[in-house]
């Protein structure tokens, strides 16, 4: 599916910190903004030295075709996150994409899911769905500033929203009420969701799984991700947003 | 010892015409069916594929991949289709990637290697084999094949008997002596030696206690190694009269001018690759940049 993907030079048009540990890009990267969709990804360079080794794979969390611009929201983590969180405007960051497949966005109401900056990627989403009501499962306070108005909030600590986690706010949920679920976090609170989904809705549910990439474009084959038809399927090729039911959640 | 000499770049390898010395290395580059589609495969001596067993392989359990930041470790445990798949799926569409593909391949026993390229050889898409013998030999113990010099012949005879196309064997540098493996190779027939596969490493948790990988060590390459396969491509080419085909560790231009200068006849790219897919074409811009000044 990565036929279509391009090696930009991006200029680096904004770069700050939103919070605690969390940055922003905003990158220049006309080819790329024409063409990326919701839930696809880009691979970037975190520095034009030898090392890191491989780049780094971050969705897109927006996209301004008219400015030619994307933007990337992150968690600064190690060795990549951090190079790439201290650009300056004026730099300039290889950026590889779109690479994968993306939501598959069907007309009528969204139900989005999001466990800590899984939600990175929500805001390009709705600006494509027109909307949607926003779950968000946070450890802390720390990050809410980067999740849509209106998401109805968890969090672990207790110190913004419900105290709990994102599988208690589907309590209220009437899944029926909506046509497409997508979900994105860390692999347990996918699984935790999609088990506490009924059977019925396995089908309208749009996961965006994670893994370790060494290219992002097929070819090392680096990012299993177990299949319900056993074997495994391709994070970056197949994925990364798959439909719940593809996903061997018993090895996740 | 030959003395490292000042580099040549080939116009051709076995006999095939090429744009240059950059191949891409087995592993990293699928069957260049990507590559070719995107246009970057203009400056690419040969394609040599990922590796090939004889039944299908899921390949190994995540994680299978880890960049430590300065290498890259990789357990991906030969996942690929089977002899099957790719003669009926994936040969067909290799076809028109437009440069000579090479076939690697791999087995867990002396059987296994005979059997793939026997099998193999219905097809006319590719023009040689890499014989993979980095991987374990299950009638050894599961040592590698590579590991033991004898058993490097014996690998080398078997596939000798079932092709007429050229063939390279590709070395192992964890634990056996390249230079006696390459000799033995040569003595059964190989048509040259890949120098070579990646070197062990090892990714722990500390805090855990535990290794990243199941297997605990996997395959660990990064531009650091340069020098580490300068030294053994010289060592090796010092000592058979058949082509060495370097790789590990190649970066830029000039990387590839120094290989040629130990002796090399073809240099892989690989990790670079995953990174870079125009790295053949950067290097080709470098390598007329550098010669030119020269
Ligand atoms: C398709 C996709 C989209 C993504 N989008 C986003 C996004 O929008 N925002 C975001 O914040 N993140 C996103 N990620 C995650 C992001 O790619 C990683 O956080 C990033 O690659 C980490 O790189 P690093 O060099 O900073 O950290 P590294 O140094 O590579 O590692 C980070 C931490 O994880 C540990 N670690 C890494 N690999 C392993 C492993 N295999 N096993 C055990 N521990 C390991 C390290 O020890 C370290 O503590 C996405 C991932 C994918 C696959
Ligand atoms: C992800 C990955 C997969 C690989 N798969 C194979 C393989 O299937 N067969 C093989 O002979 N070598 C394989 N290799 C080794 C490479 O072909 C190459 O010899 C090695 O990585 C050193 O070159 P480099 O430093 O340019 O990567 C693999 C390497 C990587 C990084």
């Amino acid at each position: 599916m990565n036929g279509g993907m391009m090696d930009e030079s991006a200029l680096v048009m904004e770069s700050r910190f939103v919070d605690d540990g969390i940055a922003r890009l905003v990158l220049e990267a006309p080819g790329i903004a024409a063409e990326c969709r919701p839930g696809q990804f880009a691979m970037l360079e975190p520095s034009p030295g030898a090392f890191p080794v491989t780049r780094r794979p971050l969705t897109f969390s927006g996209c301004d075709r008219s400015a030619g611009t994307v933007s990337f929201l992150f968690d600064v983590v190690g060795k990549g996150t951090s190079l790439l969180s201290e650009a300056s405007p004026g730099d300039r960051i290889r950026l590889l994409g779109p690479l994968g497949r993306g939501y598959d966005i069907t007309p009528g109401r969204w139900l989005l899911i999001a466990g800590g900056m899984g939600a990175a990627g929500f805001p390009f989403l709705l600006s494509r769905t027109g909307g949607g009501l926003v779950l968000a499962g946070m450890r802390s306070s720390r990050g809410i500033g980067c999740l849509p108005a209106g998401s109805r909030l968890a969090t672990e600590d207790g110190s913004a929203g419900v105290r709990g986690l994102v599988t208690d706010l589907l309590v209220d949920i009437d899944w029926d009420a909506f046509d497409s679920v997508a979900v994105c976090g860390p692999a347990p609170m996918m699984k935790a969701v999609v088990l506490a989904a009924p059977r019925s809705a396995a089908h309208r549910i749009q996961v965006s799984m994670e893994s370790g990439m060494g290219c992002g474009w097929g070819v090392c084959g680096g990012c299993p991700v177990p299949s319900s038809g056993g074997g495994y399927l391709s994070c970056c090729r197949d994925g990364p947003v798959f439909r719940a039911d593809c996903i061997d959640w018993e090895r996740v | 010892m030959k003395a490292p000499g000042r580099p040549s770049i080939p116009a051709s390898f076995w006999g095939i015409p090429i744009p240059g010395p950059v191949a891409l290395a087995s592993g990293t580059c699928g069957f260049g069916i990507e590559l070719a589609e995107m246009n970057l495969l203009d400056d690419v001596a040969f394609v040599f594929s990922k590796a090939v067993t004889p039944e299908p392989r899921d390949g190994n359990e995540p994680p299978r991949i880890y960049d430590t930041g300065m290498g890259l470790l990789n357990s991906i445990g030969l996942a690929n289709p089977g002899i099957e798949k790719v003669l009926s799926d994936v040969l067909p569409r290799a076809a028109s990637i437009g440069r000579p593909l090479v076939i690697n391949v791999a087995g867990a026993t002396v059987e296994e290697f005979a059997r793939t390229v026997s099998a193999l050889e219905a097809s006319g898409v590719h023009a040689g084999y890499e014989v993979n013998v980095s991987c374990p030999n299950v009638e050894a113990g599961g040592m590698a094949f590579g590991v033991d010099p004898s058993e490097v012949g014996r690998v080398t005879r078997a596939v000798r008997r079932e092709t007429d196309r050229p063939f390279a064997v590709k070395l192992t540098p964890n634990g056996g002596d390249m230079v006696r493996a390459a000799q033995e190779a040569e003595a059964a027939g190989a048509d040259a030696v890949t120098v070579c596969n990646t070197f062990l490493g090892m990714k722990i948790d500390w805090r855990t206690g535990t290794p990243v990988f199941r297997r605990g060590v996997a395959g660990y390459s990064s531009p650091a190694l340069l020098p580490l396969v300068v030294a053994g491509v010289w060592q090796v080419s010092s000592a058979v009269g058949i082509p060495v085909i370097a790789s590990g560790g190649v970066r830029e231009a000039s990387d590839v001018l120094e290989l040629l200068s130990a002796g090399a006849s073809l240099v892989q790219v690989g990790t670079g690759v995953l990174r870079r897919p125009s790295l053949p074409s950067e290097i080709a811009a470098g390598l007329r940049e550098l010669l030119c000044e020269d």
